[in-house]
């Protein structure tokens, strides 16, 4: 989506033109590269106690935003969110009804970010859609869009020694696409708590596998959690 | 005539120090010796890994260590030598002596948590170490023990969760 869509429609170049290049020059901040305007295929997620969510998200060109959730097999009737805008590379709108705060950074490769309430925070993460939201959507469609995203092989992490040395404790938050052969791609590190485990992870996640679907076309989100954690050994401590 | 001595780490991570030091540059471990020479030659031989031969002119010269300071410094060297030679406890004694001479040397501390490592006790290898941080924060000995500590005392683990 982002390589032949960057072309943005005019309305929102204008828009985003007016909107951003003063700040961005102003404050050297990036230029969006990403056009957010389509249908998204999405992941939502938060602390494990409230569970992930698959959604649809249409953003359109009228700065509208709609969302469905897969209910059951079923996606669930398109739901009006607030309108989309976006500042300094960054887009953002809401779901009143959950009162999530939805921003992503449009330097990224694809859709995708954190979301906030006032109590809680998440993230997001999209690939996109091959086909264009309607009102209502064919009940045989979910599976094709949304097929289940089932890991085969789920590679450790190395710890890195110097981290161990260091006494380096950590969480990190990578979402990626995952293509129709089950391979990893295009991951990014959403959260990151030290740079020590960058490496770590993505190496992790190149050799991590998940099923492969037939259709090629079809490319989906997923995020993953990584914490990394100390725990003295039994008897270290005693002397 | 003040002779300049790099006592660096030895291969076990240890710092030999030195007898009537009288300036010291505390993150390279660079110190200038006073006078007793068997002290200087034993800390010497000590960084170079003689051990038996440090230790035998170090007890030389502790015989003829006239101060206090110089006694400390001799006791320290000897609990450096004998926690490299893989003798933990005659090290741990000899560090004693030299805390209970003089209780801001943080080679001292440093080295007897290093003879603490050795026997397993890394609570006790750890509050030495905190001493020894707490007089000298910079020293790199002290950041290599904590770590050799860490990686015998603590179990990491990743944990993953799929979102999907």
């Amino acid at each position: 989506m982002s390589a032949t869509r960057l072309g943005l429609p005019a309305a929102v170049c204008l828009a985003t033109a007016v909107a951003v290049a003063p700040a961005a020059a102003r404050k050297n901040h990036p230029s969006p590269a990403l056009d957010p305007v389509g249908t998204w295929s999405c992941i939502v997620y938060s602390h494990p106690a409230f569970g992930d969510e698959r959604v649809l998200l249409d953003v359109a060109r009228d700065g509208s935003v709609r969302a469905a959730h897969l209910q059951d097999g079923e996606i669930t009737a398109w739901v009006s969110l607030t309108r989309w805008e976006i500042e300094d590379a960054t887009l953002t709108f809401t779901d009143s009804r959950s009162g999530r705060h939805y921003a992503a950074d449009l330097t990224r490769a694809t859709l995708g970010g954190g979301w906030r309430t006032l109590t809680l925070v998440g993230g997001w993460w999209c690939s996109p859609a091959d086909f264009v939201a309607a009102p209502t959507i064919d009940r045989a469609k979910p599976e094709a869009l949304m097929p289940p995203l089932l890991p085969s092989l789920t590679a450790t992490p190395v710890y890195p020694i110097k981290a161990i040395r260091d006494a380096k404790q950590g969480r990190a938050v990578s979402c990626f696409l995952v293509d129709a052969d089950g391979y990893v791609v295009q991951p990014e590190l959403v959260e990151l708590s030290d740079e020590i485990f960058r490496a770590p992870i993505l190496n992790a996640l190149a050799r991590s596998r998940y099923q492969a679907w037939p259709d090629e076309r079809v490319l989906r989100p997923g995020c993953r959690t990584f914490i990394f954690r100390l725990d003295p050994l039994t008897g270290a401590t005693a002397d | 005539m003040p002779r300049v001595h790099l006592i660096g780490l030895a291969t076990i991570g240890l710092v030999a120090s030195a007898a009537g030091a009288e300036v010291e540059d505390r993150t390279v471990n660079r110190t200038v010796l006073g006078g007793n020479e068997f002290l200087a030659q034993g800390a010497e031989q000590i960084r170079v890994g003689q051990y038996d031969e440090g230790i035998r002119l170090t007890n030389i010269g502790l015989r003829q260590a006239p101060t206090v300071a110089e006694r400390a410094a001799a006791f320290s060297n000897l609990c450096a030598a004998y926690a490299a030679k893989g003798n933990p406890d005659r090290a741990i004694d000899y560090c004693t002596q030299s805390i209970a001479l003089k209780d801001h040397n943080w080679r001292a501390y440093s080295n007897r948590s290093y003879a603490f490592y050795l026997k397993g006790q890394y609570r006790k290898a750890h509050e030495d170490l905190a001493v020894a941080a707490s007089i000298n924060p910079d020293a790199r000995q002290i950041a290599t023990i904590r770590g050799m500590i860490n990686e015998r005392s603590l179990r990491p683990t990743v944990i993953m969760e799929d979102h999907r």
